[in-house]
């Protein structure tokens, strides 16, 4: 199969089940919102080494938001609800209670698996914070130095697909990044996924395992272009770059489709091949074949 | 279709329908609500002798017709369901209900919500006194639910509330919020005099002209918080009018009752 040129190789990606929350992050403006989710959204890349993967899912206008303000919708992934019991209160208090003007909402009303945010965070207001219950949702009000941090109680946890991934293989280092950049955006314009990597984009992919023990991911060297002869390649012939973009998406059908689009904008001029990585087919439950994607 | 009710009563004497809720008739025929029992002054009366029934009683919905004024506890304690009122009603309106919604398009009188437990209960016009108060000797007023009332209301708004929502397009009378335990009260018009007298906790938002404080409050900060703004746009979205100043508008907030540790507040436009 090819597309303007780009062979689309006849593989899949391998995606596991997570559990995600969508928050609604709003501020008085877009330079504060921009400061808010800019931190809130930093070291999420990965749970090999993250305690989350978060990313923006799409930005709100100030009719979409709970109080009227300029917002953001993020989705953040985590392998369970305890841990992202864990992270996701954690991330709140330390990046946006501590944004000015910041406030935080559910964006998940309808789930019935919750876990606490306002609810826990609200100890940082030290006896003073003060709790409104509005139309059956609880907010926390914790006294801070620009006024008060409006956090929701409790925020709704919901089953997602992660892991859904393109590799990109490119002829120059400029044609491979501006794929890439495509590929990302193309994500950007839909809803239920992110890319939770810088831009979008990962550089170093990887496998499972290591030839070091303590290690549970180590480099995806079938896709490294300085280790070709060295190891069994996979990349096309043609590439001397390779770039991936990941997918984490709300459902299985959310990941196909930002793929699909990802793929779509990304073929063209200078990419000899577009690919995707798996473990082989034995960890992960969704596969996604890029052919039917693209059928 | 709702269950109809008009009423056809010539009484100076009040009439009261307690018990006669849409979850409660559910199932039962018009003759057996015909005949449902209520009181006139101090006389068992069936519902026929004032009310023409008619509709269907199966969806949960009643429409009461009429200048209902002088009938009293329509929607107390009521489950589910919706009640419209096209008039006026009597007082206690909606009292100890925990679900459903009732909308009365005209004025209620005293008590509406009291004791409410949950649910909604619109008021189109104006309400009496005690509206979401606790009842003499209780020690809780509303514990949960929404009171949106369009226009006036009379003394002891929120009497020892314990939680929930009122909020009041015009003015209302004196000792709003008194004995408060938490909850959140907000006035759009004037307030009378002594607003928050011994609340505990809750806010108290009084967008009028500031009437004069007690002693017993201290001044916060002028500000814009931020949870004001999302409960009068989540009023709005409910129906209720919202000026769109007060979404921009700037507030003080006074921390009070100090008589009884000071964690309640009184919010005032700045």
């Amino acid at each position: 199969m090819e597309i303007r040129g780009t062979q689309i190789v006849d593989t899949f990606a391998e995606a596991f089940g997570m559990r995600f929350v969508r928050l609604t992050v709003t501020a008085h403006d877009e330079y504060w919102l921009e400061a808010a989710l800019r931190e809130f959204t930093g070291y999420g890349s990965s749970v090999i080494a993250c305690d989350a993967e978060v990313g923006v899912e799409r930005r709100l206008s100030a009719d979409q938001t709970p109080d009227g303000r300029p917002g953001a919708s993020v989705l953040v992934f985590g392998f369970s609800r305890e841990v992202l019991a864990q992270s996701v209160p954690n991330r709140t208090g330390q990046c946006l209670m501590t944004c000015p003007t910041t406030a935080v909402y559910d964006g998940l009303i309808g789930s019935a698996e919750r876990i606490a945010v306002g609810k826990q965070i609200r100890f940082f207001g030290d006896g003073f914070q003060k709790s409104k219950l509005l139309f059956g949702r609880r907010y926390w009000r914790i006294p801070v130095m620009d006024g008060e941090f409006l956090v929701e109680d409790r925020v709704g946890v919901a089953k997602g697909v992660a892991g859904g991934n393109i590799v990109i293989q490119g002829r120059s280092l400029d044609d491979t990044l501006a794929a890439a950049r495509r590929g990302t955006e193309a994500v950007d314009c839909l809803d239920d996924a992110i890319t939770p990597f810088p831009a979008g984009v990962a550089r170093s992919g990887s496998k499972v395992g290591s030839v070091y023990k303590q290690l549970k991911a180590s480099t995806a060297d079938a896709f490294c272009p300085t280790l070709r002869g060295r190891v069994a390649s996979k990349l096309h012939d043609e590439a001397g770059y390779a770039l991936e973009i990941v997918v984490d998406g709300a459902s299985e059908a959310a990941v196909a489709r930002a793929m699909a689009s990802a793929i779509r904008a990304a073929a063209g001029e200078g990419v000899v091949a577009i690919g995707a990585g798996n473990y082989g087919g034995k960890l992960g439950k969704y596969h996604f074949h890029l052919h039917k994607l693209l059928a | 279709m709702a269950l109809k009710l008009s009423y056809t009563g010539q009484t100076s004497i009040p009439v009261e329908i307690e018990g006669l809720t849409p979850d409660k008739v559910r199932g039962q025929s018009l003759a057996e609500i015909e005949r449902f029992e209520i009181f006139h002054g101090n006389r068992k009366a069936a519902l026929a002798d004032f009310f023409d029934v008619s509709g269907e009683p199966g969806d949960g919905c009643f429409q009461l017709e009429g200048d209902l004024a002088g009938v009293h506890w329509i929607g107390a304690g009521m489950v589910e369901g919706q009640i419209r009122i096209e008039g006026h009603a009597g007082r206690h309106l909606g009292s100890e209900m925990r679900g459903g919604t009732i909308h009365c398009h005209g004025d209620a009188g005293g008590w509406a919500g009291a004791e409410m437990r949950g649910g909604l209960i619109h008021i189109h016009g104006s309400a009496g006194h005690l509206v979401g108060a606790a009842y003499r000797g209780s020690a809780r007023g509303m514990t949960a639910g929404v009171i949106l009332v369009d226009g006036d209301v009379g003394n002891e708004l929120g009497h020892t509330m314990r939680r929930g929502l009122i909020a009041v397009g015009g003015a209302c009378g004196d000792m709003v919020g008194f004995n408060m335990i938490a909850g959140n009260l907000y006035v759009l018009g004037s307030a009378g005099i002594r607003p928050g007298a011994g609340m505990r906790r809750g806010t108290i938002g009084l967008f009028g002209d500031e009437p004069p404080l007690l002693l017993t409050f201290r001044r916060g900060t002028t500000y814009q918080p931020l949870y004001l703004r999302l409960a009068l746009l989540q009023l709005r979205q409910h129906g209720f009018a919202v000026d769109d100043q007060l979404l921009d508008a700037s507030y003080v907030n006074y921390h009070g009752d100090f008589l009884e540790g000071g964690r309640g507040e009184i919010v005032v436009r700045a």
